[in-house]
């Protein structure tokens, strides 16, 4: 009688899950219970097994050993759909999305609703699309091509496949690292009217504020292994960190004053147009000065035209936009990035997969590519020339990689990042674009990334920084600008601004 | 994760993957040596040598140029066209130039020879440019726009072929003999194609692991977008891309108007831009751009052409029907062959399903029809039934492993 009681109650039961990978042992006897109706947060460094386990969990990999069951049934999961029968469904880090097909039919990839003669029903899918996305808070209509969303809105598409399964255990492995604020407190109301239904929830994420707003219970991963297991009201956010570490991080803040320098860039009425969108621009009338020495950040949500802004100074974009950018005192009009980089500025992209990391390409390889010239030794690469390249900004930015010629996939996403930083450091710029750049990071490696930022500002750099997240703009930015609707809301002096404050002028409330 | 091989790896000289083709070589060479019932690797070695070496440097030279557009992430369809209408185009300059000469089989001349090849080259150049132009500027897809220079520019060459003859000689012609010695001692003389094969492959490894376009060239093959905000001019990278695949294929189109005595429009090199990249994919390119080596290429080049002459061999008649079916054989297993240890232990299954239930049959029909048609019907039967039985037997084995897997 109890012992039923006690397995009705518990939602999944994992025993001693190992997991072993070439080279790694990614998961070594991992044991987790998860309550029936709880939110469970899993918290651990990049590389702690987090995202392994929920993967075993859903159906995507399979255990070496150990033992699963699901509402006290032992499970073995050969795939996803294995999983979805159980009412097991993920939301992926990554994004899965065909991007040439509408957000409905996404939402019902493989599981197409039809009409009575079988034919695909778009209509019935397009209406429950819209109502799972209402949900969601999310304005985007079901036809939208799934490619033409921002990330952010894609990640909103993903929630709301899978919660188009209706599953009684959903796991969310980092839902918000592409979100804003606006959107994450979105989805936090989404995941307590799901937790009121009875929906139990497994919860990986690197943002602290959230796990504690929302955790009933909190499981700690390091190195594969499972450190423990604590309800929220017994711990303290520091305790938790300390535990994922195993050491105890003393919290950066810079407030040493930074010396500021000349005036590097200045914008001027920057208007950028968007002849397919009612709106008519992504960027109207913005103006910046940006100094050396100096982190200007700029806030907005997704959409309010950040990436466009740094892209425009960077020459990406095609050269329609009004208005004037000086890059000290002299008129500039990039038209390719080329030009761009020649002029002393370096961008960062925001999504390191898609746009920043050349996968084929090893980390020397990746670090040289903007400056292989200084690489050449009479008119040919030189690999001992390369090494020696490379070696200066891979020991600056503190890259942990087993080698120049290791495979830069096999870096975690900190120490990739860092390597896209080192490339651009070797071009010797002026100015630091940097796009929301510690996106998908672990704690530790975002603070070292802070720091190394700080650094390169100390020795004269001027950095335009983006973030989805506040409270990096807060700790890092000695002036913070506001982006709502391609509109400048606000300026704010780091020790006037607050997450309140910039939140109401990205909100334009 | 294994352990990538990069440009850059050191130390061994190749990849496994190639020592593997290497080998796959040799296996093939001692195979067709044992069974060919003339056994003419034994008796004229030099021979056989001479007809390997001549089909390979004639594949390898263009092989290489689609290597290069492969890795930059593109495609070139139209290398077997370019062939024609460079041949074409250096048979008409020298037309033009020496008329009489040409007509009465007589020398033309080094300077017309020279202006023939050179205009064959700039043909090359032209075309290039042209795909570079609808690939980057028009903003066509690299598939769509080779696919319309390979029906285009064949056809293009035929007309310049007649218009030529037309004008220039008593009666119009489809196509246009060459008799100058010089094309005669290129085609006598094999190690001229044979050493400018091995230079231009050097060429290219030097271009594609030394230099800054070719880790340009890998980068934008391996992402484009981050290529262009890295500060990559992709645009002219392009531009070289589809340059060199076209100049070697212009350059190819020399060889085969010597190897032929004359350049056919109409006929050559008909279909030969799918063997250039077979050959590429064998040697491990991988057509989503990034990835691939000239070793690669090239030993994929032989590979190709030492099966093809291995089943010429052992198929004593009208051996040229079945190039088609042993490149496309080739290229599947030897793509097939490179994921066998993402199959060992993947869990993956050659025969998944009713679809590898359906397909038994199919391949086993394939073989038998073929052994029926080469050797004689009792043979097919029996070859057919022998691999229906085998491969039943594998689907069978994958289809218990695969239940025993799963939870009782």
């Amino acid at each position: 009688m109890t012992a039923a009681r006690q397995t009705a109650h518990r939602a999944i039961a994992m025993r001693s899950i190992t997991k072993r990978f070439p080279g790694v042992v990614a998961l070594d006897g991992v044991s987790l219970e998860v309550r029936a109706g709880e939110l469970h947060a899993i918290c651990g460094e990049n590389g702690a097994g987090k995202s392994t386990l929920m993967k075993i969990l859903s159906g995507v990999y399979q255990p070496d050993a150990g033992a699963l069951e699901i509402h006290g049934q032992p499970a073995r999961f050969t795939g996803t759909r294995a999983a979805e029968r159980a009412g097991v469904a993920i939301i992926h880090q990554e994004l899965n999305l065909v991007e040439d097909l509408s957000v409905a039919a996404n939402v019902f990839l493989g599981r197409e609703r039809r009409t009575p003669l079988g034919l695909v029903d778009d209509r019935a899918m397009e209406v429950e699309t819209s109502r799972l996305l209402q949900m969601l808070e999310c304005r985007v209509a079901p036809r939208t091509r799934a490619g033409s969303l921002r990330v952010g809105d894609q990640q909103l598409v993903e929630i709301a496949k899978a919660l188009s399964l209706d599953a009684s255990i959903l796991v969310m492995d980092e839902p918000t690292s592409a979100l804003t604020e606006a959107e994450s407190v979105r989805l936090e109301r989404t995941i307590h009217r799901l937790r009121d239904r009875g929906t139990t929830i497994l919860y990986i994420s690197h943002k602290m504020d959230e796990v504690f707003r929302l955790a009933d219970r909190i499981t700690v991963l390091r190195d594969g292994r499972h450190v423990r297991t604590v309800d929220r009201a017994a711990t303290t956010p520091q305790e938790i960190t300390g535990w994922m570490v195993g050491r105890e991080i003393a919290c950066h803040a810079f407030h040493e004053p930074r010396p500021r320098g000349a005036k590097l860039l200045e914008i001027k009425a920057l208007t950028l147009p968007w002849p397919e969108h009612p709106r008519g621009y992504r960027l109207a009338d913005v103006s910046l000065d940006l100094h050396a020495g100096e982190i200007v950040g700029v806030a907005g949500l997704m959409g309010a035209g950040r990436t466009e802004l740094l892209e425009t100074i960077f020459g990406v974009s095609p050269p329609t936009w009004a208005g004037t950018i000086r890059l000290a005192g002299q008129p500039v009009r990039f038209i390719h990035p080329r030009e761009a980089c020649d002029a002393g500025i370096a961008m960062v992209t925001e999504d390191r997969k898609r746009l920043g990391l050349f996968p084929d390409l090893d980390v020397a390889g990746n670090v040289s590519l903007c400056s292989l010239r200084e690489a050449l030794q009479g008119g040919l690469l030189s690999r001992g020339r390369e090494e020696s390249l490379v070696a200066g900004p891979l020991r600056d930015t503190g890259v942990k990689t087993p080698g120049p010629h290791a495979s830069i996939m096999g870096l975690s996403g900190g120490n990739q990042q860092k390597c896209i930083i080192g490339r651009w450091l070797l071009t010797q710029p002026r100015i630091l674009l940097l796009d929301d750049p510690t996106r998908g990071i672990d704690v530790g490696a975002k603070a070292e990334l802070y720091q190394l930022i700080d650094r390169l500002c100390r020795q004269g750099l001027g950095v335009l920084l983006t973030s989805s997240e506040l409270p990096e703009l807060l700790t890092l930015a000695d002036r913070i600008l506001v982006l709502a609707e391609g509109r400048l809301t606000a300026e704010f002096a780091r020790a006037e601004a607050t997450e309140h404050r910039i939140l109401e002028a990205a909100t334009g409330s | 994760m294994a352990a990538p091989d990069s440009f850059l790896s050191g130390g061994l000289l190749l990849r496994r993957s190639e020592w593997a083709l290497l080998a796959a070589i040799v296996i093939a060479i001692v195979l067709t040596a044992l069974v060919d019932a003339n056994h003419s690797y034994w008796f004229q070695p030099l021979a056989s040598l001479r007809d390997i070496a001549r089909s390979t440097a004639l594949l390898g030279i263009f092989a290489l140029g689609a290597a290069v557009v492969i890795i930059a992430g593109g495609i070139d369809l139209s290398a077997g066209s370019m062939i024609a209408l460079s041949a074409t185009v250096c048979a008409a300059t020298m037309l033009a130039l020496a008329p009489a000469e040409m007509v009465g089989f007589k020398p033309v001349g080094g300077a017309v020879v020279a202006a023939g090849c050179l205009a064959s080259l700039l043909a090359g150049f032209l075309v290039g440019t042209l795909h570079a132009w609808l690939i980057t500027a028009v903003r066509l897809p690299p598939f769509i726009a080779t696919l319309a220079t390979l029906v285009g520019l064949r056809s293009l060459a035929r007309a310049l072929a007649t218009s030529t003859t037309a004008a220039l000689l008593p009666t119009k012609n489809s196509q246009i003999n060459v008799y100058d010695p010089a094309f005669k001692f290129v085609r006598d003389n094999v190690w001229i194609p044979v050493a400018v094969f091995g230079l231009l492959a050097f060429i290219t490894w030097l271009l594609l692991t030394r230099t800054v376009l070719g880790r340009h060239l890998q980068s934008l093959g391996g992402n484009e977008q981050a290529a262009r905000l890295a500060g990559i001019r992709t645009d002219n990278v392009k531009w070289f891309a589809y340059c060199y695949a076209a100049m070697t294929a212009a350059l190819a189109g020399l060889f085969y108007v010597a190897n032929e005595s004359v350049a056919a429009p109409a006929i050559q090199a008909r279909g030969h831009e799918l063997n250039a990249i077979a050959a590429a994919v064998v040697g491990g390119c991988s057509l989503t751009g990034g990835v691939g080596t000239v070793p690669g290429t090239v030993l994929g080049t032989v590979f190709l052409r030492v099966v093809i002459d291995a089943v010429s061999k052992v198929i004593k008649t009208e051996a040229e029907i079945y190039e088609g079916l042993i490149v496309g054989v080739v290229v599947v297993l030897a793509v097939t062959f490179s994921q066998v240890g993402q199959l060992a232990k993947g869990g993956r299954r050659l025969f998944p399903g009713t679809l590898g239930i359906c397909v038994v049959p199919v391949l086993a029909l394939l073989v038998g029809s073929v052994v029926a048609m080469t050797t004689g019907p009792r043979a097919g039967i029996a070859a057919g039934l022998a691999a229906l039985g085998l491969l039943a037997a594998v689907r069978l084995w994958e289809g218990r492993q695969a239940a025993a897997a799963r939870p009782a």
